[in-house]
């Protein structure tokens, strides 16, 4: 009886230790982020810098999201992430036409919700965690562009899902810039191919098939990178052909080496996820953002633009045949 | 058999007629349309889905259906990307694809026949399971950038013909002589018109569609091998809806969802004249989201059309009661 006795002592106390040791671990608030797909090297570099952050600034990070670009699915999953209790989340909307109940029940609920990588500008978000400003993604791939095919010529366009915010604002400031600085220029409507490479390379083919003086091709997704450069390959059109996009180092670089792509034009996913991370945490612990802020674990400062609440990694970085080597994302 | 009924009774024969009758709108509108070079691309963009919609005739003629394709069409691709990545000997690279496949195409058929689900759940539990399985294995990363071995066997030209066409070709010839001229044909018709009727006159259900899944599978396998031949690129999304289009394909060739029909050659001109919609828009400068409503629309008012064409055709004579076909009701 006594032995009995002392063991379940034995057991209560392992069972209390165990709970206290969960609740110490549950002390650690939890910053969500929700990519528009998992699974593709841009969304994994992101992940990556997320979790080094997670460490650095004493959070918990949680990356989940859809395994297709579906903007039903990724809104779902932000509602579970909600439900769960994280104390921020953020996500790279894939449609901000519908995000605002999702908005609105994360403020009701105390919970911190901002936009990271693609934004929804009208919403209630608390913060935009912006790689770049769209407007010199845009234009600083038109100018490349412009650059290799000597400012005259015409210009292809593949993106990927058609109610991706991101691509289209990007694809809005490639038609300003080349409205107004480029008139020998011709920028042909957009084409969509959703997120696989077999239909970029299908419309890319098709493009080049439908004006032979096609001078370059523009991959917006970094999905559509692979086909676009493929179908150029396979034309036989390196050289007459620039192909470029928005594409990781790793995705294009057999491409830039083969000629296929004249350069790429992104920026550190890593850091981005880094800067994501960090801006949920300042928002859990209620601080302010000042016009610039130095990240502890970023080489440069970061700007943050308190009209429009945009948190501003830095200007975009051009990969080239001769740079590429240096990048391991 | 007046006019009518020989144009409109041979879906092969409707389909090819809408064929040029596209083509020559886009020649109108486009002077690139009608270049070899062009038609050769329609051809080899057109050759997995034409391999896959194939299967997918059979099993819509047993009555089943496989949304699975996709996802195993994914995971054959990885395969061949990880043998040409790692050089491995031809005849494993070339035969890796559909051995997989073959194997994926057996699991559908042992869960349907076995497990008793309805092919449609079956298939779609695996293709969830077989997505996820593309996450894993790929880990995330794309295989890119895989060296040209495999090129030739997509991009050779004998006497004007392409290879691609000639697998095609091939594989749709075979598909022929066993739906026609094999007994085995038969017993898939009739497992489509009527299971029970098919199993009291002693057709082997299982063995059927163990048949039928497994030669999808082959075929599934076959289009991972020419994909990735010619996009040396595996990504995430590979395969991705392409049961969606297969079955698309099949039913404005003139097979029925409801079993106990094929039209081979209706599933080929539908592949085609769903590729060369899509192919014609970009040439005349048309936003591409267009091609997927001529699309949807095109199936909707074909399947009308039938309806209507089968009405006034069943007036006047008895009516074939239940599912069954009339050569299998009338012994």
């Amino acid at each position: 009886m006594r032995r009995k006795n002392r063991w379940s002592a034995c057991l209560s106390t392992g069972l209390i230790l165990f709970t206290a040791g969960i609740g110490l671990a549950q002390t650690k608030p939890k910053v969500a982020f929700v990519p528009q797909i998992v699974g593709i090297p841009y969304f994994n570099a992101m992940e990556e810098g997320g979790k080094d952050a997670a460490e650095k600034f004493g959070v918990q990070f949680v990356y989940t999201g859809p395994t297709d670009t579906n903007p039903a699915e990724q809104l779902r999953i932000v509602n579970g992430l909600i439900d769960q209790g994280v104390a921020a989340v953020s996500l790279s909307v894939l449609d901000a036409s519908s995000i605002d109940p999702v908005m609105k029940k994360a403020k009701e609920k105390g919970v911190k919700i901002f936009t990271s990588d693609s934004d929804a500008p009208k919403s209630d978000r608390e913060v935009y965690v912006a790689q770049a400003l769209d407007q010199d993604l845009g234009y600083t791939i038109i100018d490349e562009l412009a650059k290799r095919i000597g400012e005259q010529g015409t210009i292809g366009i593949v993106s990927g899902e058609a109610t991706a915010t991101n691509l289209n604002t990007w694809i809005g400031f490639m038609q300003q810039r080349v409205k107004e600085k480029y008139p020998k220029i011709t920028l042909l409507p957009p084409q969509f191919a959703g997120g696989t490479a077999q239909r970029a390379f299908q419309l890319a083919t098709d493009l080049m098939t439908a004006h032979p003086d096609l001078k370059g091709l523009i991959a917006v997704a970094s999905t559509t990178c692979p086909g676009v450069a493929q179908a150029i390959e396979s034309a036989g059109k390196i050289g007459k052909v620039v192909g470029t996009g928005y594409g990781s180092p790793n995705t294009v670089r057999t491409y830039l080496k083969s000629g296929a792509f004249g350069f790429s034009v992104l920026w550190n996913p890593r850091d981005l996820g880094y800067l994501t991370v960090w801006a949920g945490k300042q928002l859990i612990d209620g601080k302010p953002f000042a016009e610039s802020n130095s990240v502890p674990g970023l080489d440069q400062p970061v700007k943050y633009d308190s009209a429009t609440k945009v948190l501003l990694l830095g200007p975009p970085t051009v990969f080239t045949k001769e740079n590429v080597d240096q990048y391991k994302f | 058999m007046s006019w009518k009924r020989w144009l409109f009774g041979r879906r092969e024969l409707t389909l090819a007629l809408a064929c040029v009758a596209v083509a020559v709108f886009f020649q109108f509108l486009s002077p690139y349309f009608l270049t070899a070079d062009n038609l050769i691309t329609i051809l080899r963009n057109s050759v997995e889905l034409l391999l896959v919609s194939l299967g997918i005739t059979f099993v819509l003629a047993t009555a089943g259906i496989d949304i699975a394709v996709g996802g195993a069409l994914g995971i054959c691709a990885i395969f061949v990307g990880w043998s040409v990545q790692g050089g491995w000997p031809l005849v494993v690279v070339v035969l890796i694809g559909p051995l997989v496949g073959t194997g994926l195409g057996l699991v559908s058929a042992f869960l349907i026949v076995q497990g008793k689900i309805p092919p449609i759940i079956a298939t779609l539990g695996l293709f969830g399971v077989y997505r996820a399985a593309i996450f894993l294995l790929l880990g995330g990363s794309w295989i890119s950038g895989l060296p040209d071995t495999l090129g030739p066997a997509v991009n050779t030209i004998i006497a004007g013909i392409p290879l691609t066409a000639i697998y095609i070709l091939f594989f749709y010839f075979i598909g022929w002589v066993v739906i026609r001229w094999v007994p085995l044909g038969i017993a898939i018709r009739a497992i489509g018109g009527n299971e029970r009727a098919a199993r009291l006159s002693g057709v082997s259900i299982g063995r059927t569609k163990f048949f039928v899944y497994g030669f999808t599978g082959l075929l599934v396998g076959c289009a991972a091998f020419l994909y990735v031949a010619r996009y040396r690129n595996v990504e995430t999304s590979t395969g991705g809806l392409i049961a969606l289009d297969a079955i698309v394909a099949s039913v404005l060739g003139g097979t029925s969802v409801l079993g106990g029909k094929a039209n081979l050659l209706g599933a080929m001109f539908g592949v085609l004249l769903v590729r060369v919609l899509q192919n014609g828009f970009v040439l005349i400068g048309v936003p591409s989201l267009w091609e997927q409503v001529i699309t949807g629309g095109l199936l909707i008012g074909v399947l009308i059309l039938d309806a209507l064409a089968e009405r006034s055709h069943a007036q006047g004579r008895p009516r074939n009661r239940g599912n069954a076909p009339q050569w299998l009701a009338t012994p």
